[in-house]
């Protein structure tokens, strides 16, 4: 029986189980007895230690560094969110929730925002994290190209939102662009169009890029997830005739749970976040059918000069994010 | 696990605080500089180093050449170094917040580059930019520039800025294509449409835009206003002193859904990039675009023969015929740490005297009467310099009108408008909606 057991079950629970014999019991009264002294010495020893202030300093500058630039301009723009300030002048008043109630009952273009959000968090939850899995799956056998394989279908990940959207733009220009170009090419001119000059098809149109530029992240993920699934969890499976959904129901997706919670969790946060694609595809339009909640705070915060009700978007964006985020990490995290 | 759950919980943390911290700014307390600063005051001895700092839009081309200038002045007053900050490229759409960001945290660049109209407006009405009326009284500035641009960069009666750049927006045409096909310049809006009409049977479109942003395409709706509503209606609407839900704007809508649905517009221009528009056009694919004096140089940069191009001023059928203009401007922050000296760079910079002696490309357009252009380099902009001087009315774009909220709505019903989701009279219904809202606001 090992001594760590014993700190878990107590002795006297252990005593009474009909499995152990005279030898054993004693042992045991031993190793309690040791480990019962041995937390006795060590309270005592952190009751007597001084306050060491060493590790302090040296996690002061990055506190330091945090305080100031992140929790302070973080309770700044709380405040400011209940203010009316256009971010400029020193006029700034208080308007208590007058801000928080605009948004959520009152601006058409905030509930469009939210409405794209939404969508986008649905489609990012799906769209790129299945094909990021189905990738991760292919590349984890044993193929020939398959560390260059990676790296292309990696690739888009690290290149700066910016650039990706600039490029994508110009795939979607109606009369030079590649996409449509290839359209024409290859006999379905019809379905040529101005991508992202159309109502209906602009934000689906910035969402391809999206899945383009975010399948590389969640596929490493899994990459990673997959490899570590211990080998011989297959082969016994396979030995007791399990088939290949079985294995991957069974034991696939079960290891996959932390690589879950990181991709999921990470997906919703990213999606209401979503700034950079729209700016550079769409700024918005047409008309202000492709807004999001990041843009709308932009356009409120820096080019309307309503900057309190610019915080508020960014507070409710953060609410919004914590609300998804931390329930599911909470429950995923028990499991 | 307690670990993968501290770590994600603190991701999310992290982020949130990202997210909300970067939508923060500190409100500026009022600076005194605006009264007890004047021109009248002494600039700093000569002996003190100063360095003053000059916020532009700039490329890296211009800085090269207005280095020159720039050296030039710091030659004469050896006490004063000059630090461009330029953010090139952005347009009106990313500088202003830049500036607005320097203000907001307290730490304003000396001098810097502004629009005319509503884009500077924000900045004026948050006291944010000096009163330069006594330094105009101390450099005679008013003697310098055209009426027209003095009064299209007043606020409330007070000069806020010293005038840079005076513009002006009309059709650019292909000579040859004109030529080859027996068009002429069109002299009225019905010989216009009929333009665009045997450009249509040409197989071209008439105009090429780029809708991304809104205003490239807005230049042709205020070319409709100005058609439809005339002189006095068309000022009154950019002033909101009369309803936007009236015929005159319903025809302007109709026109414009007219000419797209006709074909005469390059098709899916809603998201096409602004410069990008420029490709049917050189290609020959459409036949005008509506830009500005200054597109003779982009002629040059990009290679064309410019001796196949010309321009000229949409014909609207009313009295006087009025031209989209614009000025730029130099203005002085309240809280800049060298006003004076800023003012003496400005009155440098904005001479005659330095502008004809240090040329550079940039002074084509210069605000400044008595600055001209080699006509024989540039044929085209000194024309423009005649038109745009000489002006005895001129309308402004909508867009140096309009705050830049109530401008994004003008943009909503325009791409509504093009997409055909709403009829002439909705727009204009929807446009009057719209300014009733931030009225009430």
């Amino acid at each position: 029986m090992p001594a760590k057991a014993i700190g878990r079950v107590t002795f006297e629970a252990l005593s009474q189980s009909p499995l152990l014999d005279q030898g054993e019991m004693a042992h045991m009264a031993t190793i309690a007895k040791h480990n019962e002294i041995s937390k006795q010495r060590s309270d005592q020893m952190r009751r007597r230690r001084p306050l060491r202030l060493t590790p302090y300093l040296f996690i002061m500058p990055a506190l330091i560094w945090y305080l100031i630039f992140l929790v302070y301009p973080m309770f700044q723009s709380l405040v400011i969110s209940f203010m009316d300030w256009d971010g400029l002048s020193a006029n700034i008043t208080y308007v208590g929730f007058a801000n928080y109630r605009n948004l959520l009952f009152e601006d058409d273009t905030a509930r469009q925002a939210i409405r794209n959000n939404i969508l986008w968090t649905l489609g990012t939850l799906l769209i790129p994290t299945v094909i990021g899995l189905l990738l991760a799956s292919a590349l984890d056998r044993d193929l020939r190209g398959r560390t260059l394989l990676r790296a292309i279908f990696y690739g888009p990940a690290i290149l700066p939102l910016v650039a990706v959207g600039m490029i994508w733009a110009w795939m979607y220009n109606p009369q030079f662009g590649f996409i449509n170009t290839i359209l024409r090419e290859i006999g379905l001119g019809s379905l040529a169009r101005g991508w992202l000059s159309t109502f209906e098809t602009a934000l689906p149109a910035t969402f391809v890029t999206a899945i383009w530029g975010g399948v590389g992240f969640p596929m490493v993920l899994y990459l990673a997830a997959l490899q570590a699934i211990p080998k011989e969890q297959y082969e016994a499976a396979k030995m007791d005739g399990a088939n290949g959904r079985q294995l991957f129901f069974r034991i696939t997706l079960p290891w996959l749970r932390e690589a879950h919670v990181i991709v999921f969790s990470l997906a919703v946060i990213n999606s209401f976040r979503t700034f950079d694609l729209i700016y550079t595809m769409t700024y918005g339009g047409p008309g202000r059918i492709t807004q999001v909640l990041g843009t709308w705070m932009y356009f409120n915060a820096f080019q309307y000069y309503h900057a309190g009700y610019g915080a508020a978007i960014a507070w409710v964006i953060a609410a919004i994010t914590l609300v998804v985020a931390i329930p599911y990490i909470r429950h995923m995290s028990r499991e | 696990m307690n670990l993968r759950k501290s770590l994600m919980v603190w991701l999310a943390v992290v982020t949130v605080m990202a997210l909300v911290s970067g939508c923060v700014a500190t409100p500026p307390q009022a600076s005194n500089s605006a009264t007890t600063s004047t021109g009248g005051e002494a600039a700093a001895s000569s002996e003190e180093q100063i360095t003053l700092r000059w916020a532009n839009i700039m490329d890296a081309t211009a800085q090269e050449q207005w280095a020159l200038i720039v050296d030039a002045y710091e030659a004469e007053n050896p006490n004063i170094d000059i630090v461009a900050e330029s953010t090139a490229g952005s347009g009106a759409a990313i500088y202003p917040d830049v500036l607005k960001t320097s203000m907001a945290s307290g730490s304003p660049p000396d001098l810097f580059f502004m629009w005319g109209g509503s884009i500077a407006q924000p900045f004026i009405e948050a006291d944010q930019a000096l009163d330069l009326g006594p330094y105009y009284e101390q450099y005679g500035w008013e003697e310098n520039f055209a009426p027209w641009v003095l009064e299209r960069i007043s606020s409330d009666g007070k000069l806020y800025g010293v005038p840079y750049h005076a513009r002006g927006m009309g059709f650019w045409y292909r000579t040859d294509i004109f030529a080859e096909n027996g068009w002429s310049v069109p002299t009225t809006f019905a010989e216009q449409e009929a333009l665009c009409a045997s450009m249509k049977e040409a197989d071209m479109y008439c105009i090429s835009l780029g809708g991304k942003f809104g205003w490239h395409t807005m230049r042709v709706l205020d070319y409709f206003l100005e058609h439809h509503c005339g002189p006095e209606i068309h000022d009154q609407l950019n002033r909101l002193e009369t309803s936007w839900s009236q015929q005159c704007v319903v025809d302007s809508y109709s026109t414009f859904q007219t000419w797209i649905n006709d074909g005469w517009v390059t098709p899916d221009f809603l998201n096409v990039e602004p410069n990008d528009s420029r490709f049917p056009f050189f290609a020959g694919e459409a036949g005008l675009v509506l830009e500005g004096d200054w597109y003779e140089g982009v002629l040059k940069n990009n290679e064309q023969d410019v001796a196949n191009y010309s321009f000229y001023l949409p014909p609207t059928d009313q009295e006087p015929l009025r031209f989209s203009t614009f000025p730029e401007q130099w203005m002085i922050p309240v809280g800049a740490e060298h006003p004076d000296e800023a003012a003496a760079f400005i009155n440098f910079i904005t001479s005659a005297e330095t502008q004809q002696a240090m040329f550079i490309n940039d002074f084509s357009s210069s605000a400044t009467v008595g600055v001209n252009p080699d006509c024989e380099e540039w044929p085209l902009s000194c024309e423009w310099r005649e038109h745009i001087l000489g002006a005895e009315s001129t309308y402004p774009p909508t867009d140096q009108a309009f705050v830049k909220e109530l401008m994004d709505d003008f943009f909503e019903v325009q791409d509504t408008l093009v997409a055909g989701r709403l009829t002439p009279q909705e727009g204009a219904d929807l446009m009057q909606q719209r300014v009733e809202e931030w009225q009430a606001q």
